[in-house]
């Protein structure tokens, strides 16, 4: 395991990109921060730079306004990175898929960007926090 | 149900909509009375500035939104006026005629007016004549010039479910051309002026918005904002879908309205088929609707204190928010998306095992909330940081026709729940609280003791529910028109359906709260200090989902970004510090 890897499985930090949400992922990823949950004491750290990030936490549908933005932050994240796709929208679209202002989902911009991105899925509408934790776990250990 | 009468307005039944008609004069052309709180009145689309006026001044009517809807002619265009003390929903309909499909603007008259004409322009192709700033609102900068998605004849490629269109060629397919176009550049400042950039990314913005400040110094002189990075269509998307399934689509119009755009939704509905719910379905929407804005108000207020850099209590309203939530999953399912309205009542009844439970989550918050407003009220540091901030007079709100807490704290006492009755609303003892001032400080004082109102309503609420059925029989969903609101947490929510009497809404207009009370920072921003903006920005509880659907900061002389979001909100929490030293 290289040093970045470690660094990254021991202490991911994470920075919240929400390219068409309605919202709900976003209050249920906010809501991982408060002491409920608490994800920080597990070594997650909220950023507010992808440049300081190892982990993209993706909500929404990606729109075609949101997906050149979410290309260039894609670009600024050092690698390795790991891209969450939170969310059923953020998986396939999920009930705004048929939309005009959908682009595509997800996982396919980031593979357009870079082939061996990667890429864990968390599904739900919106996923539990309980679920975001197990998920990131998982994501982690297969690292 | 609804009849055609003569255009004198001598045989209509509502002294409203008789009053309304008078005031009009001869620019009626045609009134159809639907319902004692529903009038549509078709008027000479020459002179719509007219009316508009007359509406606005002489009868103090607020403009909810404005609808476009492609019919045989043109574009019709209908302007929604709440007469809110007269429980009236008046509705004057212009017709922009094919093929220019151009109407005088009433946005350059009403600033109320301005976003939804501009929407109108991207998603029907109306024009406006006179309105000053005709840039793009929604669509994206690649979406192709003259296709507009909301025309009869626009198509969408299917999409399987992983996603995938089955074709790349059609009307709204990417256009690079487009993006280089004016429509698309923000404006550049004018020589001396600052541009600093907040957005579209940012760690304190839970969504993608981008704002442009146009500052002096360190004071802010002009505002821009760019939309559509949320912008999900979903008014085309609902005309896809049939009746039943619509309110699942517009609950995710936004997480924290999803208990109110639903029933906004169902309450048109129900109105065109003019059926009522049963008492108990009444109750139970309420409830769950109140509990909705006791978790949303305290989101605002953890997220007020985040900015000022309060953490403290960020951390605190969030946990203590934590047990409505819990209640709101016990009692629907979900934490956040509720499915529980329908068409004619709810979809599923609660156990009156559960109420003790509710009443036990709503008791365990009102000793912190009680606690948080204490902090909020008494805390010398909080007035000197908010007191005479961002004010939004009692003239602009109106002009603005912003709604919900931003409303009630300038002074203006609308709240749909009370001037529209519906629901348990009526049944139950509570009060609109209302602030004069119309600064930050008044709307986090609106909002604190707000949540105690809604405490009392789901009490009450659970004291006086009524046994009996959870939903009533629909048939069919008849042809016509119908137009409803809730209030959601941050401000009325609006709704338009059109049915032709077949499986789906055919036109359904929606209008939330945020879409409103955004645009009114240019009122409440400019002149304002750049280390403020974030606070002002963050009262009147901004919902970008809601909106569609972004500013930034620029050295005025050179034209470069200035500041990060960032800054900015080290320059916030920098300047309570020293506040309170001070104090």
């Amino acid at each position: 395991m290289s040093l970045t890897t470690f660094g990254l499985k021991k202490s991911p930090w994470v920075y919240h990109v929400n390219v068409g949400a309605c919202n709900n992922c976003d209050i249920e990823v906010l809501e991982l921060l408060t002491p409920r949950y608490d994800v920080e004491r597990l070594g997650i750290v909220l950023v507010g730079s992808p440049r300081h990030a190892d982990a993209l936490l993706v909500t929404g549908i990606c729109t075609r306004q949101a997906e050149p933005r979410l290309r260039e932050i894609y670009r600024q994240t050092p690698k390795p990175c790991v891209v969450f796709c939170i969310g059923s929208c953020a998986m396939t679209g999920g009930i705004f898929r048929h939309a005009y202002h959908f682009s595509r989902p997800v996982d396919e911009v980031i593979r357009d960007e870079d082939p061996n991105a990667i890429i864990a899925y968390i599904p739900g509408c919106p996923p539990k926090p309980e679920a975001m934790i197990a998920g990131a776990a998982k994501a982690l250990a297969a690292l | 149900m609804s009849e055609l009468k003569d255009a004198t307005g001598a045989d209509v039944e509502s002294l409203v909509l008789a009053r309304v008609l008078a005031a009009l004069g001869g620019l009626v052309l045609e009134v159809e009375e639907q319902t004692p709180e529903r009038g549509w009145i078709r008027v000479d689309p020459a002179r719509i500035r007219e009316a508009s006026r007359i509406l606005f001044e002489d009868l103090g009517g607020r403009l909810a939104t404005v609808t476009g809807i492609e019919v045989r002619d043109g574009i019709d265009i209908l302007y929604h006026w709440c007469l809110d003390a007269d429980h009236y929903v008046a509705t004057v309909k212009g017709l922009a005629q094919a093929p220019a499909m151009a109407i005088d603007s009433v946005g350059q008259d009403l600033p109320a007016a301005d976003w939804i004409e501009r929407e109108m322009h991207d998603l029907l192709g109306a024009e406006f004549t006179g309105h000053p700033d005709m840039r793009r609102l929604l669509l994206a900068d690649d979406w192709p010039e003259g296709v507009h998605p909301l025309r009869r004849g626009f198509k969408v490629p299917k999409v399987d479910s992983e996603g995938k269109r089955e074709t790349q060629e059609w009307a709204g397919a990417p256009d690079e051309a487009a993006r280089k176009r004016e429509f698309s550049r923000p404006r550049r400042p004018q020589p001396g002026r600052t541009l600093i950039n907040i957005g579209p990314f940012h760690p304190l913005q839970e969504e993608a918005e981008f704002f442009q400040l146009y500052c002096e110094g360190e004071t802010v002189v002009d505002m821009d904002v760019r939309l559509s990075y949320n912008h999900r269509g979903i008014e085309e998307l609902s005309t896809r879908m049939t009746w039943d399934q619509v309110p699942f689509l517009v609950e995710r119009v936004c997480g924290i309205c999803s208990a109110s755009h639903p029933w906004a939704y169902i309450r048109a509905v129900e109105t065109l088929c003019g059926i009522q719910a049963p008492p108990r379905a009444e109750y139970l929407r309420t409830i769950v609707a109140e509990l909705e804005r006791l978790h949303s108000h305290m989101l605002w207020l953890g997220l007020a204190g985040h900015f000022l850099g309060y953490n403290t209590v960020w951390m605190w309203a969030w946990k203590y928010r934590e047990p409505i939530m819990d209640i709101l999953e016990l009692i629907t399912g979900s934490r956040i998306h509720y499915a529980n309205n329908r068409i004619g009542g709810v979809r599923r009844d609660v156990s009156p095992d559960l109420y003790g439970e509710i009443r036990k989550a709503v008791d365990s918050i009102k000793a912190p909330l009680e606690l948080i407003t204490k902090a909020v009220i008494d805390d010398p540091v909080l007035h000197a940081r908010l007191k005479g901030v961002g004010v939004l007079s009692y003239d602009e709100a109106r002009r603005w026709g912003v709604t919900g807490p931003t409303a009630r704290a300038s002074g203006v006492p609308i709240d749909v729940r009370r001037d529209h009755p519906h629901g348990a609303y009526d049944e139950v003892e509570w009060q609109v609280i209302t602030q004069t001032e119309g600064d930050v400080f008044a709307k986090a004082v609106v909002r604190c003791l707000e949540s105690f109102e809604s405490i009392k309503i789901v009490e009450q609420c659970l004291d006086q529910i009524p046994d009996g059925p959870v939903a009533a029989e629909v048939d069919h969903i008849p042809r016509g028109e119908s137009c409803s609101n809730y209030e959601a947490p941050r401000g009325e929510t609006f709704h338009y359906v059109r049915s032709d009497g077949g499986p789906g809404p055919v036109r359904h207009k929606i209008r939330a709260p945020s879409y409103v009370n955004i645009p009114s920072f240019r009122a409440s921003c400019i002149g304002q200090q750049v280390a403020d903006v974030t606070i002002i920005l963050a009262s009147v509880d901004p919902c970008y989902s809601c909106t569609e659907r972004m500013a930034r900061l620029v050295d005025a002389q050179t034209g470069r970004p200035m500041g990060t979001f960032q800054d900015m909100v080290r320059a916030s929490r920098e300047r309570t510090r020293r506040l309170r030293k001070e104090c």
